[in-house]
């Protein structure tokens, strides 16, 4: 039977990894997930910058690949808004606006609106948030981008001991456990609310919470409600890794969390199981296919032996052979000009990868 | 150049260690993962005093471990730095024999009955909450006499195996030990129940290195024979399995006596469920299950999840056939050990596992299986369900027809 094998395993969880699981997953492929913690995508906001989806237009399957990933994120409970054609002018906490093409709803509900009045609403003794500049900087900006959009800053106390300095993290946890604490938080919110058409507030409305629980949040506010990502760790993007994650548990991904992938093992070209670095003995995961999707800065498994991929993500040495046919790399890793490629890489590789392992089987198949 | 560090460099302040903390989660004081571990480190490095008492209130569950994107061993640095804090003296007296479960199973073990009796009695567990600061409202496992039977020879080829038995099973309940024997019998595996002494965790976990060096040094001069005699040793507790993998050649890596072989112990050592696995892969898991009708909700202990093994025993409890299993996945239960016993960090180690308390609330089983017997503790403590280790389950599977 063989517990531990499987017909796709994926290494790493940043978008990339996540969708090339997710993708198999769905084509009913005994899916495994290995990965040391969250890509690096948690600590930004988790939106598609238009620049981003521009760059990768000329990928045939970046329609269908955007597609895939809101359609995963839909189900996982953090639906996105926008599309591919369009831009919006999202709000940072640098107090500045970002062109972006699709977003979380709740970040997507702070672009900004003509003639609506919009408090920025901080928290006390909250770091990284002033909602003071902020406010300044986005009336000047929004003024110059022509739009009559003016925003005010105001600040609500909370009488919980919050911890010196108050973290958003902190704020996400509380709202993630503690019902009181968002009763609380509604009534707060609700004061500084009065007189304004929308407010917005810091990335802070839960680490695990779907948008179902965001929007029953702000329907007893009484008001719209916006969210403006802060860094780092940045809760809108730990959102977003957290409910892919229990969506993939929930339709059979296996996770193997915590201890990073040191051995590609591969045989005649064929990649037959990855070697997992468990303390005491290594973990040997067998597979069908495999994706790397373990980022640049990151270990590569690989080694000095990688060089690059072909058309069809497969790995090649520096004399151009392939290094295994069943074996996909999907993220940056393949990437050396060390600019950063953003979310849109990552799904569109992850997707194409996820697909093309799902299809492949490797030297079990006779099994 | 040893290992941590450089892992100390790797730390690139990320707070997503912050964001797993089960302690961090409930106290909005404690300082987090990040700021007793890697942050304070660089200045202890320094030999600068930055003792803290915060240290104390680290669970030990290495969930910051896990989700580091760069393997930093920020729970590894934060141990280190409990074993150095200086401690009130009553506070200081309870950890000493928190540290020593063995030495206690040894004590309470020669009178079974009358410890066990002065363990549940009232006036006592007032009198050690006021003089141990022990918290009353627990109730301590009661102590049986050791008695774990030698491997049954029954004549089959059976291949051998050395069973850690850890003190929970050898003085709490050495009938769970008999079944970890069994199930392993009915598997292909004759066990040998190793003389070991306490793996030494609840040593790390009070602070006390001294005596997490002696258990260590005492664990691998009595199991070294046995893997080099090509043996491998199974342990059915997730803590012991935990130490054995990890701690020992952590605790013995600049001890030239030891470090070899403690390495050598931890390369050989296995979960329960581990090696059921293997044996299955090799084609000798015996699946001769009873349908068994039985809704169950799984716990991993923080223990089990650090040892990098996936998901064994809820695989393994899927196997029997009418049972169906719910993996909970609803963090760390707050039990860790001793600390679930001491007064001052009772209501932390309770706010900690009420996500795990509503979570079974929710999935309203019939039992909640779980390998660790304080996250047994914990988990019957703090709801109404019974928690019981999934071996028991097993083994009774294989006999549902006869007692049905």
């Amino acid at each position: 039977m063989g517990t531990n094998s499987y017909d796709v395993v994926v290494v790493g969880a940043a978008l990339s990894g996540l969708c090339a699981a997710g993708a198999a997953a769905q084509r009913n492929r005994k899916v495994a997930l290995v990965a040391t913690g969250p890509g690096s995508f948690v600590n930004g906001p988790g939106w598609l910058r238009a620049q981003e989806i521009l760059r990768a237009s000329a990928a045939p399957e970046l329609r269908e690949a955007i597609a895939f990933y809101c359609e995963l994120a839909r189900l996982a409970g953090c639906p996105f808004a926008g599309d591919l054609s369009t831009a919006r002018y999202l709000p940072t906490v640098l107090g500045d606006f970002q062109s972006v093409a699709l977003a979380p709803l709740s970040l997507w509900k702070a672009e900004p609106r003509d003639g609506i009045s919009t408090a920025i609403v901080g928290v006390r003794g909250l770091s990284i948030f002033d909602e003071n500049f902020m406010a300044e900087r986005l009336t000047e900006r929004a003024r110059m981008m022509s739009s009559g959009c003016t925003y005010t800053a105001r600040q609500v106390p909370l009488s919980r001991e919050m911890g010196v300095p108050v973290t958003t993290l902190r704020v996400a946890e509380l709202f993630d456990r503690d019902h009181g604490f968002r009763a609380e938080l509604i009534d707060a919110l609700r004061t500084a609310a009065s007189g304004f058409e929308r407010i917005l507030v810091p990335g802070m409305l839960g680490m695990n919470s779907s948008a179902a629980q965001i929007a029953e949040f702000q329907r007893e506010l009484g008001c719209p409600m916006g969210e403006i990502p802060t860094l780092p760790p940045s809760i809108p993007g730990l959102r977003i890794f957290h409910r892919l994650e229990s969506y993939l548990h929930q339709i059979g991904v296996e996770l193997y969390r915590g201890f990073p992938v040191d051995k590609v093992v591969i045989h005649d070209g064929l990649c037959t199981g990855l070697r997992v670095a468990s303390p005491g003995h290594p973990l040997h995961l067998r597979c069908e296919s495999a994706v790397l999707a373990t980022g640049r800065r990151t270990a590569n498994p690989l080694g000095g032996e990688f060089a690059g991929c072909d058309q069809q993500m497969r790995p090649l040495t520096s004399t151009g052979s392939v290094i295994a046919r069943n074996l996909f790399i999907a993220g940056p890793l393949p990437h050396t000009d060390g600019a950063n490629h953003g979310n849109v890489l990552h799904i569109l590789t992850g997707y194409r990868a996820g697909n093309l392992a799902a299809s492949t089987r490797g030297n079990h198949a006779a099994r | 150049m040893r290992l941590d560090d450089l892992a100390m460099d790797n730390c690139l302040k990320c707070s997503l260690c912050n964001a797993v903390c089960p302690v961090l989660a409930v106290h909005p004081l404690y300082p987090g993962p990040k700021r007793l571990g890697p942050e304070l480190e660089r200045l202890r490095r320094e030999g600068l005093s930055t003792d803290t008492e915060w240290v104390e209130y680290c669970l030990g569950c290495h969930r910051c471990d896990l989700v580091c994107p760069h393997q930093v061993n920020v729970s590894e640095m934060i141990a280190r730095a409990k074993a150095t804090h200086r401690k009130p003296l009553v506070r200081g007296l309870r950890d000493w024999w928190f540290a020593r479960p063995g030495l206690l199973g040894k004590l309470t073990t020669i009178l079974p009955a009358l410890s066990n009796f002065a363990l549940s009695m009232k006036p006592a567990r007032f009198l050690m909450s006021k003089l141990m600061l022990i918290v009353p409202q627990r109730k301590f496992p009661s102590y049986t006499r050791p008695d774990l039977r030698a491997p049954v020879m029954t004549g089959k080829e059976l291949e051998r195996v050395v069973f850690f038995p850890g003190c929970f099973i050898r003085y709490n309940r050495p009938d769970l030990g008999r079944v970890v024997i069994d199930l392993l019998e009915r598997n292909g595996l004759a066990a040998e129940v190793a003389s070991t002494e306490c793996c030494g965790v609840p040593a790390m976990a009070n602070g006390d290195a001294a005596a997490a060096r002696a258990a260590a040094r005492a664990n691998v001069k009595a199991l070294a024979h046995h893997v080099d005699s090509g043996l491998r040793i199974v342990t059915a507790c997730s803590s012991c399995g935990h130490m054995l993998k990890t701690g020992f050649s952590g605790v013995l890596q600049d001890d030239k006596e030891f470090a070899g072989a403690a390495q050598k112990i931890a390369n050989n050592t296995f979960d329960l469920a581990e090696l059921l696995m293997a044996q299955s892969d090799a084609g000798k898991l015996n699946i001769d299950f009873q349908n068994t009708n039985l809704r169950l909700a799984y716990h991993a202990p923080c223990h089990q999840r650090s040892q990098g093994i996936g998901r064994p025993w809820y695989h393994l409890l899927r196997l029997i056939p009418g049972v169906t299993v719910e993996d909970l996945d609803a963090g760390c239960c707050g039990m860790s050990g001793t600390y679930g016993f001491k007064q001052e960090k009772y209501t932390v180690s309770m706010e900690i596992g009420k996500e795990l308390f509503s979570s079974i609330g929710a999935a309203r089983p019939e039992m909640v299986a779980t390998e660790c017997a304080t996250c047994q503790m914990q988990i019957e403590h703090g709801t109404t369900f019974k928690a019981i280790h999934p071996a028991e389950i097993l083994l009774q599977a294989y006999d549902e027809r006869c007692s049905g």
